[in-house]
């Protein structure tokens, strides 16, 4: 299966989750289908797990998806381990596996040589719901089930190399960040950037 | 290891400066405010395993609406650069440091990296305030936090043995 077409099927089971997407090609397929504020760009590579700890972590009561990737997860393998530590009810933390570092040039990742299995990876990390995927209807089978059901949720998605045309991001990610914000403040009703006023600007 | 009154102290200045999320990877020479942090119920508190895991976990929390800080020895510093300059800088995210000096003056361990430290806090662009004087712990904390808000962006405090 193509990421592409994961994407899509994806996109018709969402609504105003929040969407963290690797540094990668995912992140430009994705909001080629959904076009979002809930969505935020990552550009630290293996980063996007963590981010999306901390973001499930303070917000328990909005869905978390991570989209990560087999390079982006060899190089922070160890957050799996503490996203299994910390049990958050509200991550589904998904693994496009594409068997190389597709914005590297194409290279070997851990997954090339096909040893490892992320999923039972995730699951001995103590993540107990953890799935391998590797058709459409399977795919969306486990994101169903990931966002009807307490997790936190890791999908293993052994996907077909190859990026889809999509256009470039519409946001750098400073502007990304602002608009990613201002979506939690009005969906939350929480005032995050407070913007202070100068001292001198205050009435006496 | 640190004693109970400094970590208390330290927790206190926390709160006040509105710091409710804290990840932290432990140092022997902050063992009394990680068990507090442990304790605490007003204060998440968010082990991790591998410091640059922190400036994620930091950098979620902040877009959430939390004031985060993440606890570290400096040797965590150095684990951290990518995720500090990619992530952290790049994006514009307040974060305190809250940095055990090891290496420091008077600290036998990791002299190496305590000489790298301020280098590295320099060259990544990162402010920083070495604490040093008890009596301005809560002051120090304050205004750490209130930099890294108005900058939009990580600054450090060095926890030295003195403040501890």
């Amino acid at each position: 299966m193509k990421r592409f077409e994961c994407l899509q099927a994806i996109a018709t089971l969402v609504k105003d989750e929040l969407f963290v997407t690797t540094a990668g090609g995912a992140t430009a397929e994705w909001n080629a289908v959904h076009q979002s504020d809930g969505n935020i760009q990552v550009k630290t590579l293996g980063l996007c797990s963590s981010i999306g700890l901390g973001l499930a972590l303070s917000l328990p009561k909005r869905k978390v998806f991570v989209f990560d990737g087999d390079g982006a997860l060899w190089m922070n393998l160890g957050s799996l381990a503490t996203i299994g530590l910390h049990q958050p009810k509200n991550l589904i933390h998904i693994c496009w596996d594409n068997r190389q570092y597709e914005s590297s040039g194409g290279e070997p990742t851990v997954s090339t040589a096909g040893n490892i299995d992320f999923a039972a990876v995730a699951r001995s990390a103590g993540i107990k719901s953890s799935r391998a995927v590797s058709a459409v209807d399977e795919l969306k089978e486990a994101v169903s089930h990931a966002l009807g059901h307490d997790g936190p949720h890791f999908i293993w998605a052994r996907i077909d190399p190859g990026r889809a045309e999509a256009p470039p991001l519409r946001y750098d990610e400073l502007e990304n960040k602002y608009h990613f914000i201002r979506y939690i403040e009005e969906t939350e009703g929480t005032n995050i950037l407070r913007v202070p006023m100068p001292a001198s600007y205050r009435i006496k | 290891m640190g004693t109970l009154d400094g970590a208390r102290l330290i927790v206190a200045g926390l709160k006040e400066a509105g710091i409710n999320l804290v990840a932290s990877v432990p140092d022997i020479n902050m063992m009394e405010l990680i068990n507090l942090l442990y304790e605490d119920k007003e204060i998440a508190h968010v082990p991790v395993g591998r410091e640059e895991e922190g400036i994620g976990v930091c950098t979620g929390a902040h877009l959430a609406g939390k004031q985060p800080a993440l606890l570290m020895q400096n040797g965590g510093l150095l684990n951290s650069c990518n995720g500090i300059t990619t992530t952290a800088l790049q994006f514009g995210i307040p974060i305190l440091l809250l940095i055990y000096y090891a290496g420091d003056m008077g600290d036998n361990a990791f002299h190496m990296v305590g000489l790298v430290t301020e280098p590295v806090l320099q060259g990544l662009g990162v402010k920083y305030t070495v604490m040093r004087d008890p009596a301005k712990v809560k002051q120090d904390i304050a205004g750490a936090v209130m930099a890294a808000r108005s900058s939009k962006r990580p600054v450090t405090l060095l926890l030295t043995r003195a403040v501890l």
